[in-house]
């Protein structure tokens, strides 16, 4: 035991390095003013403020929140179904659908999502929300798919057979057993697609027509911009407890299916 | 004898700038490499393949798309061996004596500047800086859609014309859309007054909700070459080229007055290697590389010769009304650096005008 704790160093490492630092030096830009020196503080709680008491700003979360929000539920009602099918299939088959479902997985983001910028030049009328949703709905569905998928594969063919057996139909027994055990699935992959959903800020900037200001974009403005890395990081540090407070939900929701 | 060479040496080297030329061996830099960090869209690529052909060395080209983006990452001590920031940005990096003086024993082609960008007021004597490419901002619009009588009645009011609701691209650039702004309402593009920033933000929320504009940054050159809106506000030397590629559009220079700049090579001071630094920036200022980037990328070259011959007849650019950036007018301004403070104001009210 104490040995494979060893083996851990190198990762614990890494994590501190790579994503406790960076985390702790977002807080410390968030809750001081800017022209620190290095050993004086100003701290303060006024970034924050700035950021709820702006209605612009509050918008702004309000819309990224919503587009997240109907990107999950898209992929979920595509995905589910999706799933469904490609479970269903002999299984040579379905490593070959899960192969090709993968495949613009290998591709950049960024190409993918010029190339949809493309296809919807060519479609004047579409507003800029439905341009970035359908960007989104696009990047994101492959993980959706690829969770609840082997939520369903590994579920054991036996307890359909029971059902049956028992005089269920079809749709009776898909709702009784199939749906219900493969709650881990979509609720991993919610997570999957909320999270980089709600952050994103490529995709609106680009399919966004230029009129499309996400979360993520207003992050990017305050540090690259702006220059105000004080402000930017308490937009950052909002959206990491929006992101931590939703992902404390879904868990939630886990264990409540687990226990049913 | 050695001490003997050594004092030749010096001697040659102390009369080669009396003659009016300092000879560089290309062997010198042989295996070097140079990083040039110019604005998007901005040099033709074979100029630079070229230098290195030449010079043996190999050119770490990269990109940026704002002052603002380039002042930041050398505040992070990026290292850089060439950059092309504009007026007010070089201004700033001179009191923060972030600049190394150019070697005017290398670069000598300054002499054959244009008229209108000799001893402009951040560099008076191109101490630091070598003038690259200039322009005015204006606006370029579809003749077909707007009547060119219509166009220049208007000038910058044209931003607040209800009409155009939804046919418009903005530059998103937060030092030029508070110049419209401001010039628009007749105040000076280099304001610090409180409330005439105040009344520029609100004309430009006004311009927000009227106008539901597209921000853009270089993919308006594109979009308009193609006619995708009717009217957009870009720098000169991008009209220039959408002049060029679509016959229907015109260029507008608002009557209210503009913001002529200048983007200039410079050299920063932690550069690695400035003497090939200094070599690369007399190349780019000469005839030749001057001539090939101009008909490339459409802005109005720094160099008489190619100013001249590229708007005269049988010039690329020949009535073209775009190209040669107009100078001269006593509404136009060039850009001073802003104190602080505003450095960082007019990005926030900026992003909130587009985030409304």
């Amino acid at each position: 035991m104490k040995s494979f704790f060893r083996m851990s160093y190198p990762y614990i490492l890494w994590i501190a390095l790579f994503i406790v630092a960076p985390m702790v030096m977002i807080l410390l830009y968030a809750v001081t003013r800017s022209g620190n020196g290095t050993i004086t503080f100003s701290f303060t709680m006024e970034n924050f403020a700035r950021f709820l008491s702006d209605p612009t700003f509050l918008k702004v979360l309000w819309t990224s929140l919503r587009i997240a929000f109907l990107t999950t539920v898209f992929c979920i009602l595509i995905g589910y179904p999706a799933a469904l099918f490609i479970a269903g299939l002999p299984e040579k088959r379905q490593t070959l659908m899960i192969l090709l479902l993968t495949l613009p997985m290998w591709i950049n983001m960024l190409l993918k999502t010029y190339a949809w910028r493309g296809i919807l030049m060519n479609f004047e009328d579409l507003s800029s929300e439905i341009r970035v949703f359908i960007g989104m709905v696009y990047d994101f569905l492959p993980y959706m798919i690829i969770q609840i998928h082997t939520a369903i594969a590994k579920l054991d063919p036996n307890l359909k057979t029971a059902a049956y057996d028992l005089g269920a139909n079809p749709w009776k027994t898909f709702l009784k057993v199939t749906l219900p055990l493969s709650v881990p699935g979509i609720i991993s992959g919610i997570t999957l697609v909320f999270l980089p959903a709600v952050s994103s800020f490529v995709i609106p900037k680009l399919l966004g027509g230029g009129n499309y200001v996400l979360i993520g974009n207003l992050i990017e403005t305050y540090f690259l911009v702006a220059g105000d890395w004080n402000f930017g990081s308490a937009i950052s540090l909002i959206m990491a407890l929006i992101i931590i407070l939703s992902m404390y939900l879904t868990k939630k929701l886990d264990t409540t299916a687990k226990e049913e | 004898m050695k001490k003997g060479l050594t004092v030749l040496l010096a001697l040659v080297m102390a009369l080669l700038p009396l003659a009016g030329l300092a000879e560089i061996d290309p062997a010198e830099f042989k295996g070097a490499t140079l990083n040039v960090y110019n604005w998007g869209e901005y040099v033709d690529m074979s100029v630079i393949r070229a230098f290195e052909k030449e010079y043996g060395v190999r050119v770490n080209y990269k990109t940026y798309e704002s002052n603002e983006y380039l002042w930041l990452q050398m505040q992070a001590g990026d290292a850089w061996d060439v950059i092309v920031p504009s007026d007010y940005m070089i201004e700033r990096l001179i009191a923060n004596k972030m600049l190394q003086p150019l070697d005017k024993d290398i670069v000598t082609n300054l002499d054959q500047l244009a008229e209108g960008v000799k001893n402009l007021p951040y560099d008076p004597d191109n101490t630091y800086s070598a003038p690259y490419f200039w322009q005015t901002v204006g606006i370029v619009y579809d003749t077909t859609e707007i009547p060119v009588e219509e166009m220049e009645a208007q000038g910058w009011d044209a931003f607040h014309n209800e009409a155009y609701a939804g046919h418009t691209y903005m530059y998103d650039s937060s030092r030029d859309a508070f110049m419209v702004a401001e010039k628009a309402l007749g105040y000076s593009a280099n304001t610090t007054d409180e409330k005439e920033i105040q009344d520029a933000w609100e004309w430009l929320r006004t311009m927000h909700r009227t106008l539901k504009p597209s921000y853009v940054t270089d993919e308006v050159i594109d979009s308009m070459a193609e006619g995708l809106k009717w009217m957009a506000m870009v720098y000169s030397g991008d009209a220039a080229y959408i002049l060029s590629e679509n016959e229907d559009m015109a260029y507008c220079t608002p009557y209210q007055g503009t913001n002529v700049a200048v983007d200039a090579m410079v050299i920063p001071a932690n550069a690695e290697n400035p003497k090939l630094a200094n070599v690369f920036i007399q190349y780019m200022l000469d005839y030749d590389a001057s001539l090939a980037n101009s008909q490339e990328v459409g802005y109005a070259s720094t160099n008489a010769r190619v100013l001249e011959e590229l708007s005269g007849p049988g010039g690329d650019y020949e009535g073209n009304s775009a190209y040669v950036p107009r100078a001269g007018y006593e509404k136009d301004e060039m850009f001073v650096d802003l104190p602080t403070e505003w450095q960082a104001k007019q990005p926030d009210l900026w992003a909130k005008v587009m985030a409304e």
